[in-house]
């Protein structure tokens, strides 16, 4: 899929270089430049510098269940989006070419479309950059309630348990005390539900809970 | 690839004080934003749920912006759930899919076009009059809601009684609380709870069967869950439900028993208490008797002894299942006798079963018989679904069988009495009560019914069966007029849609389930053309005067004549109900005039007849002496207590003798599961409100089927895979949770979801109690299967085709 819409792209800017006539370039050369110029538009400046060879997980941005470590995910990964295809929720996405060598690795944007641990994805991937794990064993992140932000932690008065309600998990990774929201490390999966259901959104526009990838800068050993 | 202990924990300390680091950026959340902003605050009460919540609405530019509790508030202590503080969002210009202008169609098939008032109003009175003239006056009807104001409701059945000459008069608390007035009236001889919230802070047992309070009435259970977690050791709560709910959490004992055998349960409980001299003779001797049978036949408590011998806890134990043990059954009735005052809460668990009203009756039995009652924390104590049940429909005259204020349709002396009081003719309402909700909806399926007017409630959901009584609602002979706010099941069935004001868009009285009138005065304009129903009745009623020729319609009106509707009509209408109509009631109301409760930070409670007793706040506990003015004035003898209920004659508490009785549709080997509905914390009923509110539907997109893992397991269902549920009269398909929640061989289904394959009202059986004549939602036989693994839903909601 994505490699298929670069390809499009290539050939209409090829379009348009072929009418001016007489400029002419490398084959190389244009597709380095071409990726650059399109992953610095889109871009909000301070990030077009490094952009490129940054990791794209970030908050509530996250990888599927049983990611390899960001280190080597975009060399394991070969981009052939199964679990794209196989999942039911359609959370998982693939990266367009702006997000440079990440390109075509997926991702879950949990605050649009959370995961809810099929665990479809898993079995299909054929790299094992996806590990096949259980459901229960699955860390995307850690989901961290933002005490400042949330209802039941912030305003005495209000009563929601929004994120308890809807954890998979619930009892276990999301617990209450005397009604107010507490995660459990040892069991959030970082399936990001919480995230999506939370009523609350931040000026900033995260959640009162939201999913850290705390995993996925683990170095690996060699 | 691993982490080690130690490289966790410090990664999640400096994650934690990452979040503290927030503190100084500006992470105050867009509500609270504007609720600081906010010119001006209007005091009044929640519009969802049963609790009746003190909040304010702030009001910007004339616009709606926050809501918040009320600290001094009786009922919450400023406490408020999500639903309670973003209902906002609905009101006023806040929402655009409220409906603006009346609208209307000839044919159900026709779309819909928008027409003025005036033409809406004509085609209204000549449709009912039409049907009147040539089916007669049974072949109009009117189906309310506990969500109308009390003056909405008490005008409308005014109109419908004293005007059209017909008791077809209902409201759906018919579907949520009927038995529960069955209960107190047969057991105590006055409906309503004796108690109140108050005794939430006194309690030191809770027995709370069928009620899942922590979703369904969820600052409630914030009190309940305070006094327990306040005093772990002293305070016992038990929790007895065929599911394991969030409510659970806080029991020390859960008896998890097999749908339908609450019954014999509670009389089981009843057993150990007899048999272990639990009971508290002295209270027995002065205020109870035994009875039994259809006829009230009164036994000696000896016969209750052998009565109860058939109930063994060693043989219920064995007839309920799940996990109890005739230990557990000893023990809960040990709690709850011994304790220092119980208190019992349920709401639909009890209520929708098809022996509801027996149900009801073997609850209070425990209390009659230990003395848990009129002391402080010990109440037998229903909780209601709607904010105003109790208020509008309970004491309001909005069921078929009864008048304002408690009176019976069918008491001549009674009857005469409110046509006296309207100042109409004796005989103008007719002694036999009129068609109960299934069977009103039945007689539209049958073309009884010609004209129907349906306000603020959407019975093509919430009806058990619905697909049943959708055929009759779809008829193009039956004229359905529709007044709600949003697009629901209901207005897509609808000839007529009129556009109602919204919550703080006109100004009433809600009644919630302690006996609590709280005013709601108006503080935003309703969007468009909308008007507040008690507008649309009056003039609605001018002109069926005129089509009818009968000017006992106009006399039904002419005291709100010329009044303007937002704030004199509703006074004027409350001010004839509480005035003339409560008074020498047992719910007294004559002291709670508007002015008065909108002094007081919370409402009054009834008994109040004078104003001195209702700024004090009104009665905290019905029938003591003392604290209930209507107690002294009714007293006969001495003693403490006086059960003046207008119910009962012998003015003492009846000991119902009630076996066992299984709910109507079994499993059997072709629907081998017990299905069961209920309702989810972030939903209200139909969510055609909070479906629309986007960060509750967001939170619970749609239903779902709770399943038990054991039964998962055997069927091969995996977390959200498809299933369908089907039984004999519909089916669903849905995604499932597997989770220890219902008891093995059961599954639950929330019911707000209003996409049709998620409607599981389509699947639930009409049944209903042959007394209360409320259905048996809780109880069906389904089947179960995989259909696929799991598939993206969408949220649905009924949108208006333009």
């Amino acid at each position: 899929m994505p490699k298929m819409k670069f390809h499009k792209k290539f050939q209409k800017e090829k379009k348009a270089h072929s009418q001016k006539g007489d400029v002419s370039i490398s084959r190389r050369f244009f597709l380095m430049a071409s990726a650059m110029a399109g992953a610095m538009f889109a871009l909000p400046r301070p990030a077009r510098a490094i952009k490129f060879f940054k990791s794209p997980v970030t908050t509530n941005v996250l990888r599927p269940p049983g990611a390899v470590p960001e280190e080597i995910f975009p060399s394991k990964c070969i981009r052939c989006g199964r679990c794209v295809e196989v999942c039911p929720y359609k959370a998982i996405r693939p990266l367009d070419i702006r997000e440079g060598i990440y390109a075509g690795t997926p991702l879950i944007f949990v605050e649009e479309i959370p995961c809810y641990l099929c665990m479809k994805c898993v079995e299909v991937c054929p790299t094992g950059t996806l590990r096949p794990i259980q459901q229960k064993e699955t860390r995307m992140g850690l989901a961290v309630i933002d005490k400042h932000a949330c209802m039941t932690w912030n305003e005495e008065l209000a009563l929601c348990r929004t994120c308890y309600n809807v954890c998979p998990f619930k009892e276990k990774a999301i617990k209450l005390n005397e009604l107010r929201p507490v995660v459990i490390d040892d069991y959030c999966t970082g399936c990001g539900l919480c995230v999506h259901g939370c009523p609350v959104t931040r000026k900033d526009g995260k959640k009162a809970i939201n999913v850290e990838p705390i995993y996925a800068s683990r170095p690996v050993k060699w | 690839m691993g982490l080690s202990r130690r490289e966790f924990i410090k990664r999640t300390a400096a994650l934690t004080a990452a979040s503290y680091v927030g503190m100084n950026l500006p992470f105050t959340n867009e509500d609270t934003a504007h609720a600081s902003d906010a010119d001006s605050w209007h005091k009044g009460t929640c519009r969802l749920c049963g609790s009746g919540c003190r909040l304010e609405l702030g009001v910007k530019n004339g616009k709606a912006v926050a809501l918040r509790g009320i600290p001094q508030s009786r009922t919450n202590m400023g406490y408020l759930c999500m639903k309670g503080m973003l209902f906002y969002k609905l009101m006023g210009t806040n929402h655009p899919e409220r409906f603006k202008k009346p609208l209307y169609r000839a044919r159900k098939t026709d779309p819909f076009k928008e027409i003025s008032w005036d033409e809406a109003l004509d085609i209204a009175a000549r449709e009912f009059a039409n049907a009147i003239k040539k089916y007669g006056n049974n072949s109009v009807a009117y189906y309310g809601s506990g969500q109308s104001l009390t003056e909405e409701t008490y005008i409308f059945q005014k109109v419908m009684r004293g005007g059209l000459k017909t008791n077809n008069v209902e409201g759906n608390p018919r579907l949520c609380m009927a038995s529960a007035v069955g209960g107190y009236i047969t057991s105590f001889g006055a409906d309503e709870p004796i108690g109140s919230y108050s005794n939430f802070e006194r309690a030191s047992c809770f027995f709370i069967i069928g009620s899942n309070t922590a979703e369904a009435h969820p600052v409630l259970f914030r009190r309940i869950m305070r006094r327990k977690l306040d005093n772990r050791d002293t305070v016992k709560v038990i929790n007895a439900d065929p599911r394991v709910s969030p409510t659970s959490r806080i029991a020390d004992l859960h008896l998890q028993f097999e749908p339908g055998t609450d019954l014999a349960l509670l009389n089981a409980m009843a057993h150990v208490i007899v048999k272990e001299g639990y009971y508290d003779e002295d209270f027995l001797n002065n205020y109870a008797v035994f009875r039994m049978g259809k006829d009230k036949k009164q036994v000696g408590f000896e016969e209750y002894k052998k009565f109860l011998e058939d109930y063994t806890p060693e043989k219920v134990a064995r007839l309920c299942k799940g996990n109890i043990t005739p230990e557990k059954i000893r023990k809960a009735a040990n709690w709850f006798a011994k304790s220092e005052g119980t208190m019992s809460l349920w709401t639909m668990g009890i209520n929708q079963r098809s022996r509801g009203v027996w149900a009801n009756n073997l609850i209070h039995n425990l209390h009659i018989l230990t003395g848990q009652l009129c002391r402080p924390g010990a109440d037998s104590f229903s909780l209601t679904g709607q904010p105003n049940a109790c208020g509008g429909v309970r004491e309001g005259g909005g069921l078929c069988h009864i008048l304002p204020a408690h009176r019976p349709v069918k008491i001549d002396k009674l009857r005469h009495e409110v046509e006296r009081l309207w100042g109409i003719p004796e005989g103008r309402i007719p002694p036999k009560p009129g068609y109960h909700t299934i069977a009103m909806f039945e007689a539209v399926n049958q073309g009884k019914i010609k004209a129907i007017w349906i306000n603020c409630t959407s019975p093509a959901q919430s009806l058990p069966n619905c697909d049943k009584y959708r055929k009759g609602m779809k008829r193009e002979d039956v004229f359905m007029i529709v007044t709600d706010i949003f697009p629901t099941k209901t207005t897509e069935l609808a000839n007529l849609i009129l556009p109602t004001a919204f919550h703080f868009e006109k100004t009433g009285v809600y009644g919630c389930t302690e006996r609590r009138s709280q005013l709601t005065v108006k503080a935003v304009d309703a969007p468009g053309d909308a008007m507040p129903e008690v507008w649309i009745v009056r003039e609605w009623a001018l002109r069926l005067a005129k089509e009818l020729k009968d000017p006992v319609i106009k006399k039904c009106v002419e005291p709100f004549l010329g009044k303007e509707p937002d704030y004199e009509l509703p006074k004027a209408i409350w001010d004839e109900y509480t005035q003339k109509l409560t008074k020498g009631r047992d719910n007294d109301l004559r002291g709670a005039t508007y002015e008065v409760l909108e002094k007081l930070p919370d409402g009054v409670q009834w008994p109040a007849p004078t104003k001195e007793w209702a700024l004090k706040g009104g009665t905290d506990i019905k029938f003591v002496r003392g604290l209930d003015p209507l107690a002294d004035k009714h007293a006969k003898n001495d003693l403490p207590y006086q059960f003046y209920g207008p119910a009962h004659k012998d003015r003492k508490l009846w000991v119902w003798l009630r076996p066992m009785k299984g709910p109507e549709e079994m499993p059997d080997s072709e629907y081998p599961f017990y299905l069961s509905t209920g309702r989810i914390i972030d939903h209200w009923h139909t969510s055609s409100m909070t479906g629309r509110i986007k960060e509750l539907m967001r939170a619970n997109p749609y239903a779902y089927v709770e399943v038990n893992p054991k039964d998962a397991e055997k069927l091969g269902i995996k977390p959200g895979d498809m299933v369908e549920v089907v039984s004999r009269r519909g089916k669903n398909i849905l995604p499932a949770k597997v989770y220890v929640g219902p008891c093995e061989g059961m599954v639950f289904v929330y019911w707000h979801d209003q996409d049709e394959d998620r409607m599981i009202n389509r699947v639930t059986k009409d049944a209903f109690d042959p007394g209360s004549k409320e259905p048996e939602f809780k109880i069906c036989a389904c089947r179960i299967r995989k259909v696929s693994g799991p598939k993206p839903l969408k949220p649905f909601l009924v949108h208006m085709k333009s």
